[in-house]
């Protein structure tokens, strides 16, 4: 069994766990009208509210990993790691990331400074920070873990991907510890990528809403510390599949996100109707909302309460899927189940929760989907 | 952590196909510095695809498809791991020009294209792939942390994984951060511990420890081999499928031992065995 010790978050509704369940708790998002350096696409953004006093090494500088600091900060996550390595040695503790970003912020602030022959100046010579793994490196780096560690890099769902990867390794025993994680930071290759796909919406993001307009780009980063020790919430299920269908559209079907559904209650031995609680991937697109609501209108039975939380938080893409596994394992925890914030009128086939409420919860599922066709759902449960 | 190998595929200077390693590394034909790239055309991807993919993808769509044909694993089942250090540098180059331009209008094709599960994304739909599939990064240790994912992944879900690992050679901004000087991808059907496979999947018995501490990686020790895969993160996975051409050579006898690097501070040892 996969328990989970700690966890802790960063996202537009703020830094740490009591920011946030104050702003889920009085449904307020999170997202703003964009206001991004030399971005001119009108739309709103849920960005982190990063001091500036919060500083990386210069080897890692980049805002992902500032904001990977600022998360590793907040609700005394530090602390119950040195717990965990009071018994377990360093090569025994693995790390796992997963962003979709890594440092292209800073990649992109580089090519705008390129000297003669497209070197890069002094101060942007990091090769740990311009690559896909600078969110796994600098983490491993910074807490001085020296067990297996890697980056996932698969879109939307690259950080629910990292349960399942840190699930392999705790079960084969490869390590006795993972710290897994998420990060992504906002840069201007998201936002007029998307902007380039018609996908970004003017106004903030109305998950299942009939007038959805697209998405809220968001930025987030967030920890959860997993061990076989048993702790009061589990990992029961993982479940990946691919759509293998087209790079950046869903299948009408929705087959890849049933199938990374049933695998993932598979494994959990459980059925859609021992579910009390989903959170869907619910970008506030047209067609990713409608297959959503397809499949989860077919499987989910009749006591299940659903909902989208993009509306708080904005797309965090590579870190979407760590700032829902952590929503839900906040919500089995404290019992208040976040609502479908902005959305006043939906046309989901189930019970799409809008406005926050307690409800005691037992076990709970999250959605990531991603660019690419990549699928990611992850069932917990209180033990 | 026992594993197998069941088949390769491989794509670089002068290395069209794994047949074309084994001709390498037994001397019955050379690299030499004349030797021209040749750019891959995967049969599964429809030309005009092609293009639009570009020369990342193709590479590891190319090895992927030989790799699991080698092995006679059924494509449409077997998940899969991609891995690579730098990604698609041809399209962050384009991403980060266009948006230093006031008019910073992307195509939706590069854009999706700069997703590192890109690769990914490409096979499943030409393999009719539904199985989980992932990109991992590590970096210089790219090769290191795919292989410890695609072996974790074959003991878990008790099937064969595919493995493949590809980087294309770069320009300036990125060869200052790390040049590559070759293109090259290298892919492995990785099955889980020996017995459990079909006896038509009858592979090298190999057994990977995590150690930690740093260790050389292990060069090929075919000269040629041994300096394209000094120009490529790739090579790494390179010295693995040369030990096992060795290890399938008439008059092999014992074990091979390399190592790969994980992190940092930690590497890999594979220890392979002809198969009895």
């Amino acid at each position: 069994m996969i328990h989970v010790q700690a966890f802790t978050l960063c996202s537009a509704l703020g830094a740490g766990m009591g920011a946030t369940r104050q702003a889920l708790a009085a449904n307020r998002s999170g997202l703003m009208p964009a206001n991004w350096p030399d971005c001119d696409v009108p739309c709103y953004l849920g960005a982190v509210d990063l001091p500036e006093e919060v500083v990386v090494p210069d080897a890692f500088a980049c805002r992902n990993n500032r904001l990977i600091e600022l998360a590793l900060a907040q609700d005394n996550f530090l602390s119950a790691l040195d717990a965990v390595r009071s018994t377990v040695p360093s090569h025994r503790i693995g790390v796992v990331m997963g962003t979709s970003t890594s440092g292209i912020d800073r990649t992109e602030a580089a090519y705008r400074h390129l000297t003669e022959g497209d070197h890069l100046p002094a101060g942007f010579l990091q090769p740990r920070t311009h690559n896909p793994h600078s969110p796994g490196d600098y983490v491993a780096h910074r807490l001085g873990i020296h067990g297996p560690c890697l980056t996932v890099s698969a879109a939307c769902a690259s950080s629910a991907k990292v349960f399942a990867v840190a699930q392999r390794w705790l079960t084969q025993e490869l390590v006795d510890a993972v710290v897994v994680g998420g990060a992504d930071a906002l840069c201007l290759s998201v936002i007029y990528g998307f902007h380039s796909l018609q996908l970004v919406s003017p106004a903030p993001c109305t998950p299942f809403a009939p007038d959805r307009q697209g998405i809220s780009l968001g930025e987030a980063a967030g920890f959860v510390l997993l061990t076989r020790e048993p702790a009061p919430v589990q990992l029961l299920g993982a479940g990946e599949s691919c759509d293998a269908y087209h790079m950046s559209s869903a299948p009408p079907d929705g087959l890849g996100a049933r199938l990374c559904m049933e695998r993932a209650l598979a494994q959990a031995g459980m059925t859609m109707a021992d579910i009390d609680y989903v959170n869907l991937h619910g970008t506030g697109t047209r067609a990713n909302d409608e297959t959503e609501a397809l499949v989860c209108g077919e499987m989910g039975a009749p006591r299940t309460v659903f909902s989208a939380t993009k509306g708080f938080t904005g797309h965090a893409l590579g870190a979407a899927g760590i700032v829902e596994a952590v929503l839900v394992i906040d919500a089995l925890l404290t019992g208040l189940v976040p609502g479908t914030c902005n959305t006043r009128r939906h046309e989901a086939p189930f019970d799409l929760l809008l406005e926050s409420r307690e409800q005691s919860l037992r076990t709970a599922m999250s959605n990531s989907f991603g660019f690419g066709g990549n699928n990611c759902s992850l069932v917990f449960a209180r033990a | 952590m026992k594993f197998t190998i069941l088949g390769m595929g491989i794509w670089g200077r002068g290395l069209q196909g794994a047949g074309a390693l084994g001709e390498v590394v037994r001397g019955a034909s050379a690299i030499v510095p004349e030797t021209e790239f040749v750019a891959p055309r995967p049969a599964a991807i429809p030309a005009r695809e092609q293009r639009r993919a570009g020369l990342l993808v193709n590479l590891a769509v190319m090895v992927a498809h030989e790799a699991c044909e080698n092995a006679g694993v059924d494509k449409t089942l077997v998940p899969s791991v991609f891995a690579s250090a730098l990604g698609d540098t041809d399209v962050t180059d384009y991403m980060c020009r266009k948006l230093t331009q006031t008019e910073k209008l992307l195509s939706p094709t590069r854009f999706h294209n700069s997703v590192h599960n890109a690769a990914a994304g490409y096979w499943s739909i030409s393999a009719a792939n539904h199985a989980p599939s992932t990109f991992v990064g590590g970096f210089v240790n790219s090769v290191g942390a795919g292989l410890l994912e695609a072996v974790t992944q074959a003991r878990a879900f008790g099937q064969p994984t595919l493995l493949v690992c590809y980087d294309i050679a770069n320009r300036q901004p990125f060869a200052d951060l790390l040049p590559v000087g070759e293109s090259l991808a290298c892919a492995l059907v990785i099955g889980g511990e020996a017995g459990e496979q079909a006896a038509s999947q009858a592979g090298i018995d190999c057994e990977l420890a995590y150690v930690d501490g740093q260790t050389s990686p292990t060069p090929p020790s075919t000269p040629a081999l041994a300096q394209l895969a000094s120009a490529n993160p790739v090579g790494q996975a390179l010295s693995l499928c040369e030990a096992v051409v060795r290890v399938c050579g008439p008059g092999f006898a014992g074990e091979r031992t390399l190592w790969i690097s994980a992190t940092p501070s930690a590497s890999l040892r594979i220890v392979l065995r002809k198969p009895s």
